[in-house]
């Protein structure tokens, strides 16, 4: 009979357990006050989104307001999943590659009457900013956190080694792949590492060249278009020099991984990696610096300049249970203050506008100052991230046929075709 | 109906209740989900709509889901056979009457116990072609984890590692029940070892080992995880390494295309359920029982 | 005759004993090379030719690692989540195991085929359908939200179901007799003759859940309730391929499994084998 006891004992314990893990869900805290959740997917930012929440609970001390941090890989399966049930967190990231998908199928709360001044995004965000955080009908459904955009970074010690002057405002691509020969012929690494990724990579080249990865109104590809093939073919032809590695390498070493061991003089980078690289590689402080991307020399139209800009929203459910707290939280996170914390913690460039340098002094407590400077100056020419409806319906497709390209199995021309016919095609799957 | 068997069925009811009800909640609520949705047509956020068999004419008629099907196949191949071959070496070496035989037991077994994202972190820096281990002792260049035809062995390679103690802890199990009598006489009636191996241990392990290959069988068909983490979704090798569940997770999950990956699944559910069927026939044919 | 038997005998027994020592070595290797990876520089991994042994012997990765995850509350969850584990699929599994073996009750073998085509699903298919559930219920980031695809076991049913049937009918026989109803005789009679089948399954529990990687990243995305595994896969997110840091990471994760199975091995691998033995 003792062990029957025991047994019952053990099943109690499990009901138990379950009930208090029921109990634990609820959205007060012990003390009465109202908790959310704010669900992000960088961990070098967590603690510079705290340092919000803590600064809006100073102000509301009634609201305690939890962050949360989840890989990117796994950020989108939960939050659709999540979105399914109705059980999305109370705050969260929102990405221009998502935010259409979330805000056509109204999962997201619409926020353009956020602030009573009706003006107040356009008077203190950018044009990309705002079309960042819009849904197709034109509302905005996230409040700008950030913007950000590609720069060049590149490798003093081999430049000075192969005798190249470091890039500046009038390099060209031309000077980009001579500076890689001198470099390689000089010191046997690599020279640009030219990695077949999208923002990091060719859709930079394509929009200097005055080509387009989707139309005005984002209906079609533009990989018909000679100057985006164009763009392509160059790109892509990169990896078969010898100061190149090629998409197999890259399978292995990420160009980042491959920059901080000193195994290539240069590559693409989004400024939003740039403080935890100086963080995490302490050896390599003083040894590499920042520029702006180089120009294309003969552009089909343009005057060969361009960066892709992103940006990051706050977003928040249609559904919540908290959503009039929710909303006076965002109204905070998109206010001057709010941004200023954002950018004195180093996690990103304030979305509003004229607060740019917040972040750019983060970068002073270094021995060695690097130039981000350069980061802020590409807004003037910055492209909006391209993203359609239909993109997480594409964007597989193309990588992959990209990878085809990349790897021989297809020639340049049929695979582009390929590419383009799968964006146009894209709203048929939906 | 007597009162002893009402109370026997009422008892028997009652204690599988809580299994059941939670397999049929928990396993077969979501299997019948994921044929409904085979098909419909899958739309953001759960929504769908039912079309008929488009998900299954597409899915048969595109030549990425038959490479993937090859690769899984490829990969069974790849792992069974040898795997099991080397499980077996190794289950009769630790059969032997020699010192220290736990100990190499236990490091055998050492893989099962780690954490099979960290096993497959190591063996993909180790097989890493500039800066491996593997390439540098082997003052080669390959290309272990891009290469679309070295690929799958390197996801082979990895998955006998972590498997062949396991397997072979069953299969010495099973040798372990072979009476010492049977050696004893053939070695009177001069057998050498090799035809001992083959007229003695063979036979008499083969329960055992019927139930190891198909259990190995069953896991390479579902093959995921050890995939998933060497080939991310970047490499130029994907199509060329993608396991039947790894263009499931995909489909599902990266393209959205829920329909789609029901419809693989539920042929996956179909290439396992062949092997079931196999797995009962043959075993009446080919184990001998008589021990 | 008698010494060259022996010289055979002796020749056998050094050629078992090389080929343990180089399959012990490859077993062993990628454990080393993980260790000595650990303590290197980013740059320094990437030297050609590799360097054996680190330069200098730093533990600047596992500051970087344990900066990056919460190790305590990641071990925490993870025994929590194989005790609960274990328990369930040991209780619920010996109830059924026992009552498909021994009981004669309608539909029994229709309720038996339930959990012999579980066994065959893969188990990703279950994925999305369980994380709606737990949604709904509103019980996600919890202990409970790890343990749940666990709460019962088709293959410890079955496995016990084999224990049972093991066991002679006479001895229920005589229990019924002394008038024992079901439940006792379960309970009091059945139970302790199957005790090491249980620890059996109890280990076998214990390692799958262990290693279990989708289903925690899924439904646990505070990183605080996170598991060594999905904690491990996060790791890899931030670190891409970094790999001293992942390397060091992966060490601290396994790292306690790695000693408990140092000290239990012999009953752990006895366990093991009779899952599969029948």
């Amino acid at each position: 009979m003792k062990r029957l006891k025991r047994m019952v004992a053990v099943f109690m314990m499990v009901v138990l357990v379950l009930a208090l893990a029921a109990c634990g869900k609820s959205s007060k805290t012990k003390d009465g006050k109202t908790l959310l959740t704010f669900q992000i997917w960088d961990v070098a930012q967590k603690d510079g989104m705290q340092a919000i929440c803590d600064a809006y609970s100073k102000k509301n001390p009634d609201v305690k307001i939890e962050v949360q941090v989840t890989s990117w890989d796994e950020y989108w399966t939960k939050l659709e999943a999540a979105a399914v049930s109705n059980q999305m967190p109370d705050i969260f990231w929102m990405h221009t590659n998502e935010i259409l998908k979330y805000a056509d199928y109204g999962k997201l709360a619409d926020l353009t009457d956020l602030y009573e001044d009706e003006n107040y995004y356009k008077e203190h965000f950018s044009d990309v900013s705002i079309a960042n955080s819009q849904g197709s009908d034109g509302h905005i459904y996230a409040v700008p956190k950030d913007k950000d955009t590609v720069c060049l970074v590149y490798n003093k010690e081999m430049f000075d080694e192969a005798k190249v002057s470091y890039p500046d405002e009038n390099w060209t691509w031309d000077d980009l792949t001579e500076a890689s020969q001198k470099i390689y012929d000089a010191t046997g690494k690599y020279g640009y590492m030219a990695y077949g990724d999208d923002q990091l990579g060719y859709w930079n080249f394509v929009y200097q060249n005055g080509g387009y990865i989707l139309t005005k109104d984002k209906e079609k590809g533009g990989f018909d278009q000679k100057a985006t093939r164009d763009a392509m073919k160059y790109y892509i032809n990169l990896q078969k020099e010898d100061w190149c590695p090629d998409q197999n390498y890259f399978a292995e070493t990420s160009p980042g991984t491959a920059f901080f061991s000193g195994e290539g003089a240069m590559f693409l980078e989004g400024n939003w990696n740039l403080l935890s690289e100086m963080k995490n590689y302490p050896d390599m402080v003083g040894k590499w610096d920042v520029a702006v991307l180089p120009k294309c020399p003969n552009p089909e139209s343009g005057d060969g300049r361009a960066t892709i800009s992103n940006g990051l929203g706050y977003a928040t459910s249609a559904t919540g249970k908290n959503l009039e707290i929710v909303k006076d939280f965002l109204r905070f996170a998109g206010s001057e203050e709010g941004q200023r914390i954002q950018g004195e913690s180093g996690a990103a460039i304030p979305a509003y506008e004229g607060l740019e340098d917040t972040w750019i002094k983060v970068f002073d407590d270094f021995d060695y100052v690097i130039d981000v400077q350069k980061c802020v100056d590409m807004f003037d020419y910055s492209v909006q991230s391209v993203n359609n409806k239909y993109r997480s319906v594409w964007k597989p497709k193309v990588t992959e046929e990209l990878l085809k390209i990349y790897s021989g199995k297809v020639s340049i021309d049929k695979g582009l075709d390929k590419i383009n016919e799968y964006i146009n095609t894209a709203k048929n799957d939906e | 109906m007597s009162k002893a068997k009402r109370q026997e069925a009422f008892w028997g009811y009652l204690m599988v209740a809580p299994t059941i009800i939670g397999l049929i909640v928990l396993n077969f609520y979501p299997f019948f989900d994921t044929l409904k949705l085979s098909f419909a047509k899958t739309l953001p956020f759960g929504l769908y709509k039912m079309q008929g068999i488009d998900n299954y004419v597409k899915m048969f008629s595109s030549a990425e889901f038959w490479k993937a099907t090859w690769n899984t196949i490829y990969f069974c191949i790849l792992t069974v056979p040898i795997g099991v071959f080397i499980s077996l070496i190794v289950a009769i070496m630790l059969n032997s009457k020699i010192k220290g035989r736990t100990a190499f037991r236990a490091i055998f077994f050492l893989p099962m116990v780690v954490a099979p994202a960290a096993v497959a972190m190591v063996w993909k820096w180790m097989f890493n072609t500039e800066y491996g281990i593997i390439n540098s002792v082997l003052h080669a260049h390959i290309n272990w984890v891009s290469n679309p035809h070295i690929i799958m062995i390197t996801c082979a390679i990895v998955a006998i590692w972590s498997a062949v103690g396991y397997d072979a802890v069953l299969l010495l199990s099973g040798l372990q029940n072979i009476s010492k009598s049977y050696y004893e006489a053939a070695s009177l009636d001069g057998a050498s070892k090799i035809q001992q191996f083959f007229h003695i241990t063979l036979p008499m392990v083969s329960p055992t080992l019927f139930v190891v290959i198909i259990t190995r069988l069953m896991a390479s068909l579902k093959v995921y995880d050890i995939i998933y983490m060497i080939v991310e979704q970047s490499n130029p090798v994907l199509t060329d390494a993608q396991s039947l569940m790894y263009l499931f997770y995909r489909e599902s999950f990266v393209s959205g295309n829920q329909g789609l990956g029901s419809a693989i699944v539920i042929w996956t559910v179909f290439l396992i359920g062949i092997v079931t069927a196999v797995q009962f026939v043959g075993q009446k044919k080919w184990v001998n029982y008589e021990i | 005759m008698n010494s060259s038997l022996s010289k055979s005998k002796k020749r056998r027994t050094v050629g078992i004993y090389i080929f343990f020592i180089i399959g012990s070595c490859i077993m062993i290797f990628p454990f080393v090379w993980m260790l000595l990876t650990s303590f290197k520089t980013v740059g320094e991994s990437m030297q050609i030719p590799p360097t054996i042994l680190p330069n200098s012997w730093s533990l600047d990765t596992y500051k970087d690692a344990l900066k990056s995850l919460p190790f305590l509350a990641l071990y925490k969850n993870t025994i929590l989540l194989i005790f609960w584990r274990v328990v369930c699929a040991v209780v619920f599994s010996s109830m059924a195991g026992y009552a498909f073996a021994k009981l004669e009750f309608k539909g029994k073998n229709i309720l038996f085929a339930i959990v012999l085509m579980q066994m065959m699903l893969p188990s990703q298919i279950f994925l999305i359908p369980q994380y709606k559930m737990l949604a709904k219920l509103g019980l996600t980031n919890s202990i409970f939200a790890l343990v749940f695809p666990g709460l019962v076991s088709a293959f410890g049913t079955f496995f016990l179901r084999q224990a049972y049937m093991g066991i002679p009918d006479e001895i229920a026989e005589a229990a019924r007799l002394d008038g024992c109803n079901q439940w006792q005789i379960f309970s009091k009679i059945m139970v302790p003759l199957t005790t090491s089948s249980m620890a059996a399954l109890g280990i076998f529990t214990a390692v799958f859940a262990y290693g279990d990687l989708m289903w925690p990243l899924v439904v646990n995305t505070d990183i605080n309730m996170m598991t060594l595994s999905s904690g491990l896969a996060t790791l890899r997110g931030q670190f891409s391929t970094n790999f001293p840091v992942l390397m060091a990471g992966s060490l601290l994760a396994m790292l306690p499994m790695v000693i408990i199975y140092l000290v239990f091995q012999k009953h752990l691998i006895e366990g093991v084998a009779m899952t599969g033995g029948k």
